[in-house]
């Protein structure tokens, strides 16, 4: 998943953990540029950012150093550091816990925002302007990567840590200067003490371009291997370690052969693979701050770079770029095909006014019951396992459209009601399915299994039917 | 030697904070499994949440909650190694040994499973002390080759149990100069065992010491239960009773009974006999009400409350030797000895005795232990701290 969860350190330290940055030109104001890193994978509804770490998205201006096999991005030296800290929480007027946030600028301006504040905080200037809190995770991966398996999104229904910044493009990066820049996310550690006990660590997570750690360096169908991703995530972004790239490289050569040979069919060249390889081993998102950027501009400097031909984009990342699948498609066949996954897109997608990045979830709500029948669960299953099955005593009639997942049925209950509901998985052999209501309940986000089972360690005469499911009341 | 008093050298996140994110995850993870049970990792992520929730916040239904988890994959995924591993977690988590292990077998060890599993097993065989040098080497061995702090804390623990109590003290120390991390639980943890090691595993108790290693746990977490009642019951014994007071009632909303109950303690010492009785009856039925449902995670507990406020010296006796069967180790022997002392049951202290002195008189620990010291009748010694 794009940089969530990626490495042992990340899993035990979840607020430290980054698992998106994007950079797109403001759809509300063209002549600005947003940047937005986000933290903390399936926070919840209450989660709050660590006061012990500095956030920092971090741009650099970026020069072509080479084209083709030799394609080749070189960072400059002067860099663009948004650094925000958090308060530890105070008690709020309604019970519910306050945090504040600092976000010292470039030029040193330090901007004051409460967290969850829609509105943010601005500089007088109007130059800067953040957002900092919880958000529906915009990130969307629909595949299990080992195998190439469509699934439906993954991460339905999470939410994140979002840190959004807008600025004005022309007077904080002087784009007439070169235009090309590379963008990284940073969670470092606060300046501590000196002290006997502990070391402070360098960072905790960075994060360049998507899946730089979890789809390329940890490539899940390759087993056996080293898991080089904290070595990555303690590395000085823009400056990997020179003794070490070697290392990252041939991760990157195996990790991309690998992909490219996941069809069955070679679409990359040697030489291709390795400029690829070394592409990415320089990893922050691209972004030409002069030309525009939109949700299929990803990645399109890199790749017209390694053609040998300038790139006619912006690049970027935007909040609903399907990114997961482009890169897919880019390993797998050298965009010979699209490959989509199992979602079009996330659980909600990005808006076109600030924040940017879509509402927070809210819980789901979930009921389970069960029920112990004297049956075997296989004459169970013959009875409830037909979606289209006539036994619930409140309904009087079904109607089915269709076949298979995806199906439709049309519920009249006794009393007159009508109630629509689409399958979405239907297992036989695991006697599950599951269903979602399109229409005629009270409820969004509803989803119910039934499932008809063995008691553990009882005779298979013996069964059970249960069911449960998750919804949001209205 | 080090003191306690110095930092580590970067900071770490707010306690209040971590406990605050800590309920969101935990919260979406059980959302998580109720959209796809069979998610991989999930089952495995939401044990590690509750577990956290249990031993920090102290959080007692954290156990209800995972049983509703293993009830379920067993209905959507009865047959499969996973679950059988994830109730091993789960029966180890509540103390029921013999069933973990029953549910080890089951799960037979295979693929990217059995690391979990091998420490889970080492995990069972060091509570229930069978197979301590095999367990040292491992312990060893995985601590050397991470040098991680989840690797060292047991490691140390181990040798705590063993009697080797400056050395688990230079372990912990290790973890905590190799912690890099923000999240303060890992710290607060080790901190705790500190304390634990220097106020209650060692022949003679070091106060001071101990009281800073909880102040400190608390520091970190100040919602740490656990850390609030055991720096409460040093406070009263210095008759620090006003600090000791304040310390356990931000905790009573948690509903371990043991605050109650130490709370109670509190009271006494301050002649509040009517509000003491009060706290007395709310541990007693919250003691009850745990024992009922999780008997062997709690038998311990249970018998020293009801050695002591909750007064009902059979019923300790009984409780301790629940624990002793399960969980023979010599703080369980110390405990079912001094039990059966309190109860006038001469006869079964006599019993404990010897096997105390079959199982772990060969021991450094044992040499340090007051059980060592008795000769002659039981019950005629001193009363084992």
């Amino acid at each position: 998943m794009s940089d969530h969860v990626d490495g042992p350190r990340q899993i035990g330290d979840p607020p430290a953990d980054l698992t998106d940055l994007f950079a797109f030109t403001s759809p509300q104001n063209p002549a600005h540029t947003v940047i937005a890193a986000n933290v903390f994978p399936s926070a919840g509804v209450t989660a709050m950012f660590s006061n012990a770490i500095d956030h920092s998205i971090v741009l650099r201006r970026i020069s072509v150093a080479g084209t083709g096999d030799a394609a080749k991005f070189k960072p400059g030296d002067k860099e663009y550091r948004f650094s925000c800290r958090f308060s530890v929480l105070e008690h709020g007027t309604d019970s519910k816990p306050v945090q504040r946030g600092t976000c010292t600028c470039p030029d040193g301006q330090v901007l004051h925002f409460v967290v969850n504040d829609e509105e943010g905080a601005s500089t007088p200037d109007g130059v800067f302007r953040i957002f900092a809190g919880l958000r529906s995770d915009p990130f969307y991966l629909a595949w299990v990567t080992r195998d190439l398996k469509k699934v439906p999104n993954l991460l339905q229904h999470d939410n994140v840590l979002a840190i959004v910044i807008e600025f004005d493009t022309q007077r904080v990066l002087n784009p007439s200067e070169g235009s090309l820049f590379g963008v990284i996310a940073e969670t470092t550690p606060l300046p501590g003490r000196a002290s006997p006990i502990g070391v402070n660590p360098p960072r905790y997570d960075w994060v360049g371009r998507p899946e730089q750690t979890n789809m390329r360096l940890s490539n899940p169908a390759i087993e056996g291997t080293d898991d080089l991703r904290d070595l990555w995530n303690q590395q000085t972004p823009f400056a990997v370690v020179e003794e070490l790239k070697p290392v990252f490289h041939q991760k990157l050569v195996e990790s991309l052969t690998n992909w490219d040979m996941r069809d069955g069919k070679a679409d990359w060249s040697p030489a291709a693979l390795h400029a690829t390889a070394n592409v990415y081993l320089d990893d922050f998102l691209l972004i030409d701050v002069l030309k525009p950027t939109n949700d299929s501009s990803f990645f399109e400097i890199e790749k017209s770079t390694i053609q040998g031909k300038p790139y006619q984009t912006g690049g970027g990342r935007t909040v609903n770029a399907n990114v997961v699948d482009m890169m897919i498609t880019w390993m797998v066949n050298n965009d010979r095909e699209f490959m989509q996954g199992g979602a079009t897109g996330a659980t909600k997608p990005g808006t076109r006014t600030f924040p940017y990045e879509a509402s927070p979830n809210s819980e789901l709500q979930t009921v389970a019951d069960s029920v112990d029948l004297a049956a075997p669960p296989d004459q169970v299953w013959a009875l409830i396992g037909q979606f289209g099955g006539l036994w619930h005593p409140l309904i009087a009639s079904i109607k089915l459209t269709g076949t298979g997942v995806g199906q439709l049925r049309t519920i009249e209950t006794i009393d007159g009601k009508q109630i629509v509901e689409r399958l979405e998985v239907i297992d036989n052999s695991q006697r599950l399915y599951r269903y979602t209501n399109v229409s005629g309940l009270g409820v969004v986000d509803y989803t119910e299994h039934s499932t008809s089972s063995p008691r553990r360690a009882a005779a298979q005469s013996s069964g059970e039917f249960s069911f449960w499911l998750t919804t949001n009341p209205h | 030697m080090i003191t306690p008093e110095i930092d580590l050298a970067h900071p770490l996140t707010d306690g209040g904070i971590a406990f605050n994110n800590l309920e969101s995850a935990r919260r979406q993870s059980w959302t998580r499994f109720w959209r796809d049970p069979l998610r991989p990792g999930i089952a495995e992520y939401i044990i590690e949440q509750e577990q956290m929730t249990l031993q920090f916040v102290g959080d007692l239904a954290a156990l209800d909650r995972l049983g509703a988890l293993v009830r379920h994959l067993d209905r959507v995924a009865a047959e499969s190694p996973r679950t059988a591993l994830i109730h091993a977690q789960f029966a180890s988590m509540a103390h029921r040994f013999a069933e973990a292990k029953r549910h080890l077998e089951e799960f037979g060890g295979c693929g990217e499973l059995s690391d979990p599993a091998n420490r889970l097993s080492l995990s069972i065989e060091q509570a229930c002390v069978t197979n301590l040098e095999g367990v040292l080497e491992a312990r060893r061995c995985m601590a050397k080759k991470s040098e991680r702090l989840e690797d060292l804390v047991p490691l140390g623990a181990l040798h705590a149990d063993l009697g080797d109590f400056d050395e688990a003290d230079q372990i912990y120390h290790r973890a905590l100069r190799e912690y890099q991390d923000t999240s303060p639980f890992p710290v607060a943890w080790v901190c705790f065992q500190l304390g634990s090691l220097w106020g209650e595993l060692v022949p003679e108790a070091q106060l001071t010491r101990t009281e800073r290693w909880y102040q400190r746990a608390i520091r970190y977490l100040p919602g740490y239960v656990k850390a609030r009642v055991h720096l409460a019951e040093i406070y009263l014994l210095c008759e620090f009773t006003g600090e000791a007071e304040a310390l356990l009632i931000p905790a009573v909303p948690s509903g371990d009974p043991e605050v109650s109950w130490r709370l109670a303690e509190v009271l006494i010492a301050m002649g509040r006999l009517g509000d003491a009785k009060e706290q007395v009856q709310v541990a007693r039925s919250g003691f009850e009400a745990l024992l009922d449902k999780h008997l062997l995670a709690f038998a311990d507990h249970g018998a020293e409350f009801y050695s002591g406020s909750g007064n009902d010296t059979r019923r300790a006796f009984e409780l301790a030797s629940v624990n002793l069967v399960n969980r023979p180790t010599l703080r369980a022997f110390e405990q079912a000895y001094e039990t059966a002392i309190a109860a006038g049951l001469s006869e079964d202290a006599a019993k404990v005795l010897t096997a105390a002195r079959d199982r772990w008189g060969m021991t450094n620990a044992f040499r340090l232990s007051a059980l060592a010291e008795i000769h002659g009748n039981p019950g005629s010694e001193v009363a084992i701290a």
